[in-house]
């Protein structure tokens, strides 16, 4: 990956060199080594080197990792688990995915720090069903470190055990929402839990539990090796540090770009991505997964990569997940095909999502068709409000977030759809009804 | 109601501007239940585990960015609730409003209408017309078992069904099936819901999705008498409601809820144990004859109340005496028994065999509603059926008073007993063993304990009252009012 900037890419570096997933390769450039090291410290040493460094987590809500460990409850008297959330379920979002398949070891070096510094002895990394490969490396990796007892009973003679678990998803979006993940992993049908009793104090089998992302957890090696002040010398302040994005859509090099947090968007699709195909305008970004509003117009060339610009311009930097849609989308048909996504992962344990999902998608897709009439966009407005905020978990959110993005920001394009349309204010309910 | 709280720790919280005191261990949705607020809900039941996916129940509390479910958010001092502003009544309305659009409009031939929580939430926040154009999802209809239908496109997937049958009958056989709104409950192939606590099911689903087989479209449910009564079929005496239709026909027996006896559960066995009340069989009057091989002559009442006076309270009777009599009745006997000479008493009933014991449930191993008000009264005079036929004496009277229904294995069992006596007299609701024997030569018409009123002292020594909860079906009288009117004819004339 050749940057432009004098920024190293720290946890994508050796991605693509021969082997990356080794063992062999790994130890190579010192791997295990941060591990040895912080089972040397005390736990509270590397909560507080992560609490310090201000990494934030990476699957998509961004809040401090090291303040999320804090929050788990001690003296239950029973285990602590660390679960890992490998499920990158999110549409747009890829960057977990090499994470695991190009440098496991990586993964399972952050995962041994984090699963110290919690106190755990048992962890978990939940697997998208899909990544085959992914599954085979990581493994392959863990076979691997299991051989040298690099997990087990008294890893480098620290006296610390520590047991790793894989398990597979098969193939639900709600199972990367990280309670429905604990219900999978625990059997169950990936519903997600009613919170209160948070995670942290009631989590995977009713025990305190740590989730964290994967690309969270590949960050730790490297702040344990550097430090909290190497790491805080990129990014914002509010946002430090380095993240990866996965860039997708209407861009002539789409892909996976480790950039510092701050990097402003349109370098990142300009100068990484190698600007938009066929040199047409960008019509909107997608900033950080599916279900994140529209940026569009002069707000895309404000935003910056990191949490604060994003939420300032009324978006989310979510999963970076960043997809880039230009002049010639059809942005009812974009916006038909994410509601059959949600429609179709919705899991249906919440009235509003579990019928709003499938209500929203086959409004669209008579706005697609040119059937539409009438108030029907605004019935799509007032459907997303009864969504958004009243559910178990945030897919109701995802789902409705961007329906009602695409048609605030485009509403004449879905318009000129509807063949009739009629403002709501021009017409009573009654005759909306009967067209 | 703060002095009736018996927990250690109690916070104070406000519910629509009124201040509360409750356990620190409850919900909100148990705070305003206890104290006579409305919040509607599908999918939370007391008895089972909070799922919290209907989003009914959404209130506000200050501070809270979005709304919160009642049922699982727990109480917190300072709690400012609020159940009744326009913003949620807004978000019921939107609940509705989803619920609504992919589920029948078949109420006219659903089962469940006229108790139904959509249509009673629908009349309060439902929308006068709906806004759902599109085509609806359909689901199928399936058996899930021998007394239990599920008609899929009416389900709501609040999942009571699934969490009984996870939580209390412990059996496991429901489960969820596909997703969003293609979520549809199911059993697994060959594994019907059959367990002996199915029919509760039916209860626990707010919608008319799980209809009992048994009841399926054999009253409307607005042309019943509902009237309270207590389960005679075991021990254990489940509070229960008796639903008859305007010709006095039982048609369905539902549990009630008293937390000290049976929740709000009851058997299928129980529920659906009320057939003998209708039997062809059923006795009309008294009868009497003069031997085995004459023939019945039935009489009127006042000139039986005089023919079982001379047998009732003779001397040297011996009593047989079921465990399905009132309480009430064992008491006016005693008080009786007391004064007659060489009386021996005998009780007897249907065989114990093993409680059936579920994780949140129990089914007595004892068939009989009333072996402890019997232990009671009659505990250590009471012989043993079996030593009065050891003897091999002659019985020179022998009073039986039954009201068991099926105790064709019982008096098979009794037999030895009634062939030692000279003469039976027999009280029973229907033309059973007892009356059938050869050496019976009286036999009372009773009632069953539908038709009268009494109490039961179940196994945990809790004595329930019952009223008649049917006309009596037949022209009997309870063997209580028989004593009272034999009775009556020892005192002189005035």
């Amino acid at each position: 990956m050749d940057s432009p900037q004098p920024f190293e890419p720290v946890l994508t570096r050796h991605i693509h060199e021969p082997d990356s997933w080794t063992l062999k390769h790994y130890e190579a450039r010192d791997g295990y080594r941060q591990a040895r090291a912080a089972l040397s410290r005390s736990p509270e040493d590397i909560v507080k080197v992560v609490l310090d460094s201000g990494l934030r987590g990476r699957g998509g809500a961004g809040f401090p990792t090291g303040r999320k460990w804090t929050f788990l409850a001690k003296g239950t008297g029973k285990p602590a688990y660390l679960v890992v959330n490998g499920d990158e379920s999110e549409p747009g979002t890829f960057k977990d995915r090499y994470l695991i398949e190009c440098d496991p070891h990586q993964l399972l070096e952050g995962m041994i720090i984090a699963s110290y510094a919690i106190g755990s002895n048992h962890a978990f990394c939940y697997l998208r069903g899909e990544f085959f490969l992914g599954y085979d490396r990581l493994k392959a990796a863990l076979d691997e470190i299991r051989a040298k007892n690099y997990i087990g009973k008294n890893i480098f003679g620290s006296g610390y055990d520590l047991n790793i678990t894989l398990v597979r998803g098969a193939g639900a979006y709600i199972c990367g929402e990280e309670t429905g993940m604990l219900s999978s992993i625990e059997g169950n049908r990936g519903y997600p839990k009613v919170k209160p009793p948070f995670p942290a104090v009631s989590g995977l089998f009713g025990a305190p539990t740590i989730v964290n992302n994967v690309e969270t957890i590949c960050n730790l090696p490297h702040i344990v090796r550097h430090g909290a002040d190497w790491y805080k010398q990129w990014g914002t302040e509010k946002s430090p540090g380095f993240k990866i994005f996965s860039v997708s859509g209407h861009v002539n090099k789409p892909g996976n770009y480790e950039v510092p947090l701050g990097t402003p968007l349109m370098t990142m699709i300009e100068d990484y991505a190698g600007g938009v195909r066929g040199g047409k305008q960008i019509k909107a970004v997608i900033p950080g997964g599916s279900s994140t509003p529209l940026l569009t117009g002069g707000r895309i060339r404000q935003a910056n990569l990191d949490y604060e610009s994003i939420s300032e311009l009324g978006s989310f930097l979510g999963s970076g997940g960043i997809t880039v849609l230009d002049e010639d989308t059809d942005m009812v048909d974009a916006l038909w095909n994410l509601m059959r996504f949600y429609h179709h992962e919705s899991c249906g344990q919440c009235t509003p999502c579990r019928e709003g999902t499938g209500w929203l998608e086959k409004i669209i897709e008579r706005v697609f068709a040119g059937g539409a009439q009438g108030a029907d966009l605004d019935l799509v407005l007032e459907i997303t409000n009864n969504m958004r905020g009243r559910t178990i978990c945030a897919l109701a959110d995802a789902a409705a977030m961007p329906a009602a993005s695409y048609i605030t920001e485009f509403r004449p394009e879905f318009e000129a759809r509807s063949k009739t349309y009629v403002a709501a204010a021009d017409i009573t309910e009654g005759q909306a009804i009967h067209g | 109601m703060a002095d009736q709280i018996t927990e250690s720790r109690t916070v104070k919280l406000k519910i629509n501007g009124v201040e509360y005191t409750v356990p620190a261990t409850w919900s909100l949705i148990q705070a305003c239940h206890n104290h006579g607020i409305t919040v509607p809900h599908y999918c939370y039941h007391e008895d089972l585990s909070v799922a919290g996916n209907c989003r009914m129940c959404l209130v506000r509390v200050a501070g809270m960015p979005k709304p919160v479910i009642a049922c699982g958010t727990p109480v917190n001092e300072g709690m400012e609730v609020d159940t009744l502003s326009p913003e949620v009544e807004q978000e019921r309305q939107s609940m509705m409003e989803f619920l609504l659009i992919n589920h029948p409009l078949d109420c006219p031939e659903c089962d469940q209408a006229g108790e139904c929580r959509l249509q009673d939430y629908s009349y309060e926040y439902g929308r006068d017309h709906g806004r759902f154009q599109e085509e609806k999802v359909v689901r199928r209809k399936s058996t899930l078992g021998p007394h239990v239908k599920y008609w899929g496109s009416r389900c709501i997937v609040c999942t009571r069904c699934v969490r009984f049958t996870d939580e209390v009958s412990g059996t496991g056989e429901l489960a969820v099936a596909n997703r969003g709104d293609h979520s549809e409950i199911v059993v697994f192939p060959g594994q019907p819901l059959d367990n002996p606590l199915s029919m509760n099911t039916v209860d626990v689903c707010p919608v008319g999705a799980l209809v009992s087989s048994d009841f399926l479209y054999r009253s409307r449910v607005w042309n019943m008498n509902s009237r309270e009564s207590i389960c005679a079929s075991c021990a254990i005496g489940c509070n229960t409601r008796v639903d008859s239709d305007k010709q006095n026909l039982i048609k369905r027996v539902k549990p009630r809820r008293n937390n000290a006896v049976n929740k709000e559960w009851m058997c299928d066995f129980g529920r659906l144990d009320f057939e003998y009340v209708t039997t062809e069989h059923r006795l009309n009057l008294c009868r009497t004859r003069e031997s085995a091989n004459a023939a019945w002559r039935e009489l009127p009442w006042n000139a039986a109340f005089k023919t079982i006076a001379g047998r009732i309270f003779a001397p040297d009777t011996v009593y047989l005496i079921s465990y399905w009599n009132t309480t009430e009745l064992y008491e006016s006997l005693a008080s009786e028994l007391s004064q007659v000479s060489g009386a021996r008493v005998a009780g007897f009933g249907k065989a114990q065999i093993e409680d059936q014991v579920f994780p949140g449930f129990t089914i007595s191993g004892d068939k009989n509603p009333n072996r402890a008000g019997f232990d009671e009264l009659f505990g250590n005079a009471a012989v043993a059926p079996a030593d009065l036929a050891r003897g091999g004496g002659r019985i020179k009277n022998l009073v039986i008073v039954s009201n068991v229904p099926d105790s064709a294995a019982i008096a098979a069992e009794l037999r030895p007993v009634l062939d030692l006596a000279d003469q039976i007299s027999v009280f029973d609701f229907y033309e059973s063993d007892f009356v059938k024997h050869p050496g019976t030569t009286v036999a009372a018409a009773t009632l069953t304990h539908f038709e009268k009123s009494g109490s039961f002292v179940n196994r945990q020594g809790l004595r329930q009252h019952f009223k008649a909860a049917i006309e009596p079906a037949s022209f009997g009288r309870s063997v209580t009012e028989i004593i009272d009117r034999v009775r009556e004819l020892r005192v002189p004339a005035r």
